[in-house]
């Protein structure tokens, strides 16, 4: 963000590596901008500890909290030292005045956002179907991957980690990494130089697509 | 302004377009003609100046179809266009209609002079927010429901008997502040003292590793991914028939066993190579090894199959015999491997 913030500087505030910005289940009344520094977001499910992301500078976090009364739905930690400008329902008006763009920025990551939570939704859905899950999050990662050279094209490369899969898709490594050997065993998927080649995404546009008429 | 039913509800009525701001000719459709159709890429925005027009979607969790009429002075194709991603729904007209057509910069200069709509936008999307996020949560979490106050309380508690006492101590705090006569009370100030004691000295406390940025995961976990990666290129060299390379691979990650659970998988493998690199008899003594070692291998069957696969390219063909009907005693009958054990077998019959 290149914009300058420097009239918001009473707002800033300083989180050491490791501080808890907030917890799951605290009520919210404030949001924040990441000034300098990393914030984990971070939700405990059963026994694990689950990283849903990693926010860099110029990112927003806890936004929902500031337009209705209902309690934090995860919890962050500071990766690194953090500077934060930190905004609440009292001077969100301020900042609306002083900086409308921010705030259509932030309209542009709730449209986003609301995607992604339809998109996890429609994985998590397949239930048991660890194959139907594995395929959409490729089906779900092309669609965010702004597409450039031939568009006859079919074969598509990810950068992606397993565990980024796997987080995706709501499975363990090892679940993932089971379904991934019987697409590559099907030939569907190759590896290559620690990327994942996905052989035809149609392929799994039509794999995806059966599942979900089921 | 109103939100309209269903998911979408990405219909907001506008407040009289303000002045000043740039508003583009209007566009004519006809009746019966597509503005756009589900699914298709999307980076523009609308609003219905006049006639009737109908949203089109269906419903993620019941698949209903889900109509929305837009009313005069309403936008839509909002979040698809500014989260650029694909058209929830498919936009019909129902009858000749007038259509402003904005461009995303176009809409952000309409609204930022006038941030009002940004901020009943702001509303209506946190709303759609918030319902998304609860119904993936309940996915997630089938069944689990914790009130807040549990909720708080359980996130101090894990971070303390994952002795990360830093995060145990905040969150511990937070819950005394927000319930300081809570039911948990006694239990989280007593958990409150011991992680503020742990803080101080103790090496488990992660906030120096997360400070350094290198501990943004648990490390199995990093080593499993990794791993992962690597035994799943060496499964991709089988496919291709280069089995020595996949072997190469493989005997790494059972010397390197960061994963016990892709070693194990590895072992396997490499016994499953040995036979296609016609090295029987090595083959033989990797899989009769791994048999003796996990007597549970998930592979276990199909390890026999390869013992006798392997006795088989020897010319032994009653061992491989004993293995294969070993295999049929186990599996039932409709398992790959039993299918693929009585093909063997009417081979090895074929030839005797």
């Amino acid at each position: 963000m290149t914009m300058d913030l420097s009239i918001f500087n009473r707002f800033a505030i300083t989180k050491k590596g490791g501080d808890i910005i907030f917890c799951e289940y605290e009520p919210g009344d404030a949001f924040y901008l990441i000034q300098s520094g990393q914030v984990k977001i971070v939700k405990i499910v059963g026994e694990l500890e689950k990283t849903l992301d990693i926010l860099n500078p110029g990112e927003f976090f806890g936004e929902m909290a500031l337009l209705e009364e209902a309690p934090r739905s995860a919890t962050t930690i500071a990766l690194t030292d953090l500077k934060l400008l930190e905004f609440n329902r009292a001077n969100f008006e301020v900042l609306m005045q002083g900086q409308p763009q921010i705030v259509l920025n932030l309209l542009k990551l709730f449209s986003k956002r609301i995607y992604d939570q339809k998109r996890r939704f429609m994985i998590l859905n397949f239930g048991d179907d660890h194959q139907a899950r594995v395929a959409d999050v490729f089906l779900m990662l092309e669609e965010n991957q702004t597409r450039t050279g031939d568009a006859e094209d079919v074969t598509r490369v990810f950068a992606n980690s397993i565990e980024d899969i796997a987080n995706w898709a709501g499975l363990s490594v090892q679940k993932v990494t089971e379904v991934l050997k019987q697409f590559v065993n099907q030939r569907r998927v190759e590896l290559n130089q620690g990327k994942i080649v996905v052989k035809n995404i149609n392929d799994f546009t039509r794999l995806v697509k059966s599942k979900r008429q089921e | 302004m109103r939100l309209t039913g269903g998911q979408g509800g990405i219909i907001l009525c506008l407040v009289p377009l303000p002045e000043g701001g740039y508003v583009p000719k209007a566009t004519q459709y006809k009746t019966n003609s597509v503005i756009f159709f589900q699914g298709d890429a999307g980076d523009k925005i609308f609003i219905l100046k006049a006639g009737k027009v109908l949203l089109k979607s269906n419903d993620i969790e019941t698949k209903e179809e889900i109509n929305e009429l837009v009313a005069a002075g309403e936008f839509f194709g909002v979040k698809s266009a500014l989260g650029r991603y694909p058209r929830d729904e498919t936009a019909r007209v129902l009858a000749d209609s007038d259509v402003l057509v904005f461009t995303v910069p176009e809409f952000e200069q309409l609204v930022l002079s006038n941030t009002r709509i940004i901020m009943k936008m702001l509303k209506v999307f946190s709303n759609q927010l918030r319902r998304m996020v609860s119904k993936v949560q309940n996915l997630m979490s089938k069944g689990v429901n914790k009130d807040a106050e549990a909720g708080l309380f359980g996130i101090g508690e894990y971070y303390y008997n994952n002795h990360r006492y830093k995060q145990a101590q905040h969150a511990l705090t937070r819950y005394l502040a927000h319930y300081p006569n809570g039911k948990f009370q006694s239990q989280a100030s007593d958990l409150a003292g011991k992680a503020s004691q742990g803080v101080g000295g103790s090496p488990s406390d992660e906030s120096a590793s997360m400070a350094s940025g290198s501990n943004l995961e648990a490390p199995s976990g990093v080593a499993a991914g990794a791993d992962a990666k690597g035994f799943l290129e060496a499964v991709a060299l089988v496919t291709q028939e280069k089995y020595l390379d996949a072997f190469k691979i493989f005997q790494k990650i059972v010397s390197t066993n960061s994963d016990p659970d892709h070693a194990a998988q590895a072992e396997f493998e490499m016994g499953r190579c040995l036979v296609f690199l016609t090295q029987f008899d090595e083959a033989i003594k990797q899989l009769t090894g791994l048999i003796t070692k996990y007597p549970k291998h998930p592979d276990l069957k199909d390890a026999l199959f390869f013992i006798g696969k392997a006795y088989q390219g020897k010319g032994d063909a009653t061992w491989a015999k004993n293995f294969f009907n070993k295999i049929l005693s186990l599996a039932s009958e409709d398992e790959p491997v039993s299918v693929k054990t009585r093909k063997a077998l009417k081979e090895l019959e074929a030839k005797a």
